[in-house]
């Protein structure tokens, strides 16, 4: 390789940020090279996000000084760094959703002068866009009727298309799944290729493993391990980021199966799961595996009486339930952990007290009042158990981190008494250390005797986890087998022949 | 350290006291007996119905009915008082449940045929009004009933008896949005409908007892307007939804749902009812008075909202962890 000295397109030195009290960002430094891939990892609140605020505009730091070319530039607004080449795909989105992808992409520059918008021009500029990096979505479609995956993919040619020098992706892949993060990593490749300097943030250490040309480690606000350092294999990589070992990356215990706790007999609903039969044993963990769209989902909600049965039966206990309503399914005993915290699982305006008792008020109801007393009794045995931090018990969950906010959901249901657990994509966007807690969790639902069915998009993940796992395909389980006779590749061929069905 | 900034109550508060300073270093008539009394009767009505708007936008509604909803039933009252033969009581429970049924009526579009709050409310807004003035050919119903008057001009040793039905309804409302199954399930469902569901909550019930709520209280506030002028008017009412809605949001209630405190909707009462009380001892004329009320709501709710960053600034609050998220909006716990 050449030298790269005179590469270097942006750089940050020194950066401080500090919240009252918290220090986010302490003499944090980091260069940015054209034509390479920079990897930005680290725990949940470890400041990495607090960082490429700073880069975008969104946030003045304290003290540092970021270099753009060498010359020192003040970024005081989200405007200025985009004028500066900057642009950043942000977990959230930020599409707006009743408008096309063509409109979303040249949002805030329409073509055309005054009041007239040359709606053909932008359209065909779209469909450049979109092109020549390989997106295979219309310009014309309204950013709401997309999957998610297609959404994600559309931000990330928004961010694309203003012809960027810098591209900053944090956690771009929480919603793609492997074909589609697969695309992304070539197309952000061929940028690379192309000049353009990326830093990339993500969870998934082996993908940046795979991606990244050089990894910045972050641990509590500071830089543990610089580009130079970081050596680009993923047990590495933990080491530095927990700072010790981790002896068991995926700590299940096996415990004996028990009686059959839930049984699912050809159910359909209108969501499009049709024909679906399994079972759940007491101390068993089922996998669910299926790519986005698969059904997966879909599965979990007929379960939790979200959509209605169209056929079919589920008995619990050897009972056939009848659900009509998630509050149903809550009675009868059986728990759903969304895929998605903010949107489907969380209440932001309550404490974390009151998000643990929400779907157990009728335990607290004395007729007239709420025994807070005792509510409170309720969560911080919970909140002890789980070792979720003490402050939770009064504090709005928002001041919380991800991995907390997933806990307090976890004791949610831990609270309302369920049998059944599931869990859709439970470890999504959280740090190691918690991820471990979770699975420490599932050990502890199955030593209890409960049943566990576990929905993910991880393949090591829901191998090392899962007792059995069922594979979905259109809807339908197409095979159930133990989660040792699987192997990686026989899920992948799974969603292989579903590509090829579509 | 200064923590009790962060009650909700805290800035309303600070808001009704100010003005009340304001309104006494211009005129020395406001503390005087006659003028306190008279600011009691003037705020009761707009505070008892403002509980129910604050109901209703805690679920992340809005009530733009209840002033019509008082039309028609001080209408209804009357006209059962002094030409139905009804007699006193049983009109008056009777008048409650019709607002009630109100209630229920604007919950139910709103809720199970998933019309907007409002849309719905600006349909009662108009028909409710409309309805009033099929009573009676249009015209008012004066001198309903001997009786009615001292339901509003009375007093219960000493105190006049607004204020008790104020401190009783707020009361009330306090225990119901604070400690009761229904008022967690209002907070919850204004603040994530999806999870609520998702928690087993009746969202659409939840939505329509807030509705039911709001109704009575506009029944309420009707009984009390029609015994103030001892009599029923279609044109009793007009603007009393703004005032109400104001009165919350003064109050700090977010529009958005599932943040603020009902007991701070009685602070934002007082402050309103405080600046036309002194603008009118100081004769200001009502128009200035309407503008003056605006910018007063505007002023309260960007203080409440500011008064995060104001926090943030002088770093008494540790806020949105170390990654600092800084779209978190300063909120009040329920």
């Amino acid at each position: 390789m050449i030298s790269t000295a005179d590469k270097i397109a942006w750089e940050l030195r020194g950066i401080r940020k500090t919240f009252g009290p918290v220090v986010a960002n302490d003499n944090v430094s980091l260069v940015l090279r054209r034509g390479q891939i920079h990897g930005l990892v680290g725990e949940n609140g470890s400041g990495k996000s607090t960082l490429i605020r700073a880069l975008c505009g969104a946030h003045q730091p304290d003290a540092g000084t970021i270099l753009h070319e060498g010359q020192p530039v003040r970024l005081d607004s989200p405007l200025a760094a985009r004028a500066l080449g900057i642009a950043t795909v942000f977990q959230e989105f930020s599409l707006v959703p009743h408008i096309t992808v063509a409109e979303n992409i040249f949002l805030g520059r329409w073509p055309g002068r005054y009041l007239h918008v040359d709606w053909k021009d932008m359209r065909e500029a779209a469909s450049r866009v979109l092109a020549t990096f390989e997106i295979d979505i219309s310009p014309d479609a309204v950013v709401r009727d997309l999957p998610v995956a297609q959404q994600q993919l559309a931000e990330i040619a928004k961010a694309m298309a203003a012809n960027a020098g810098v591209v900053i992706l944090d956690e771009p892949t929480s919603a793609l799944g492997p074909r589609e993060t697969d695309h992304l990593h070539d197309l952000l490749r061929r940028m690379r290729d192309g000049g353009a300097a990326i830093l990339y943030i993500s969870h998934h250490l082996d993908e940046v493993v795979r991606l990244c040309d050089v990894v910045t480690v972050m641990r509590n606000g500071r830089v543990v391990s610089t580009a130079d350092e970081t050596p680009l294999d993923v047990s590495g990589i933990i080491l530095l980021m927990i700072g010790k070992g981790v002896t068991e990356h995926y700590p299940k215990v096996h415990s004996e199966p028990g009686e059959v706790l839930l049984e699912v007999h050809d159910i359909a609903t209108e969501a499009g799961v049709r024909g679906v039969s399994f079972s759940v044993r007491r101390g068993e963990v089922l996998g669910l595996w299926g790519m986005l769209g698969s059904g997966r989902s879909e599965i979990a909600r007929a379960l939790f009486g979200v959509d209605p049965l169209t056929a079919g039966e589920i008995r619990l206990h050897g009972r056939t339930l009848r659900i009509h309503g998630p509050s149903d399914a809550i009675a009868a005993g059986i728990a759903l952990l969304a895929e998605n915290r903010k949107t489907d699982g969380l209440f932001f305006n309550f404490t974390g007290t009151e998000n643990i008792t929400v779907a157990n008020l009728g335990e607290f109801d004395r007729g007239l009042w709420l025994d807070v007393r005792r509510e409170h009794e309720v969560s911080r045995q919970l909140i002890d158990r789980l070792q979720v931090t003490p402050e939770a018990e009064f504090e709005l969950v928002d001041r919380l981190s991800g991995g907390t906010q997933q806990k307090i959901l976890v004791a949610r249901w831990l609270a309302a008494g369920a049998e059944i657990f599931i869990l859709d994509e439970p470890t999504q966007g959280i740090d190691i250390g918690t991820k471990v807690a979770i699975y420490h969790l599932i050990n502890e639902f199955t030593s209890a005797g409960k049943g566990v069915i576990l929905i993910s998009s991880d393949d090591k993940e829901l191998l090392a986890m899962a007792d059995r796992v069922a594979i979905v395909r259109r809807g339908r389980i197409v095979r159930i087998a133990k989660a040792g006779e699987l192997v990686k590749s026989d899920l992948l061929e799974s969603s292989e022949e579903r590509m090829r069905a579509a | 350290m200064i923590r009790w900034l962060a009650n909700p109550l805290v800035g309303p508060a600070i808001a009704t006291i100010v003005v009340a300073l304001l309104v006494m270093s211009t005129t020395d008539r406001f503390l005087m007996p006659g003028n306190l009394n008279n600011l009691a009767l003037q705020v009761s009505i707009v505070a008892l119905v403002a509980i129910g708007s604050t109901a209703v936008i805690f679920i992340g509604g809005i009530d733009l009915s209840p002033g019509s909803a008082i039309a028609l039933l001080t209408m209804l009252l009357a006209c059962m008082l002094k030409f139905w033969g009804i007699s006193f009581w049983p009109a008056i429970v009777l008048t409650l449940l019709s607002g009630a049924g109100i209630g229920v009526l604007n919950g139910f579009i709103t809720a199970y045929l998933r019309i907007p709050a409002f849309i719905t409310t600006l349909a009662g807004f108009s028909a409710y009004r409309g309805l009033a003035f099929m009573f009676n050919k249009g015209s008012p119903v004066f001198s309903a009933s001997d009786r009615l008057e001292p339901l509003f001009y009375g007093s219960l040793f000493g105190i006049p008896l607004p204020l008790i039905y104020m401190v009783v309804f707020f009361a009330i409302a306090y225990w119901l949005m604070r400690y009761t199954r229904l008022g967690r399930s209002i907070y919850a469902v204004g603040g994530n409908a999806n999870a609520a569901h998702l928690s087993g909550i009746n969202v659409r019930r939840t939505q329509l007892y807030a509705f039911v709520i709001a109704g009575f209280m506009a029944a309420v506030g009707a009984v009390l307007m029609a015994a103030r002028l001892n009599s029923g008017s279609p044109n009793y009412g007009a603007g009393l939804e703004l005032q109400a809605i104001a009165a919350a949001v003064i109050g700090g209630a977010s529009l958005v749902g599932g943040r603020g405190a009902v007991l701070a909707t009685l602070f934002g009462a007082l402050t309103i009812t405080i600046v036309q009380n002194g603008l009118n001892l100081n004769a200001v004329p009502t128009s200035t008075q309407n503008v003056v009320i605006g910018v007063i709501i505007v002023l309260a709710v960007g203080i409440d909202m500011w008064r995060g960053e104001f926090g943030r600034l002088v770093g008494f609050r540790r806020v949105g962890g170390p990654a600092g998220h800084a779209a978190t909006r300063e909120g009040e716990k329920p």
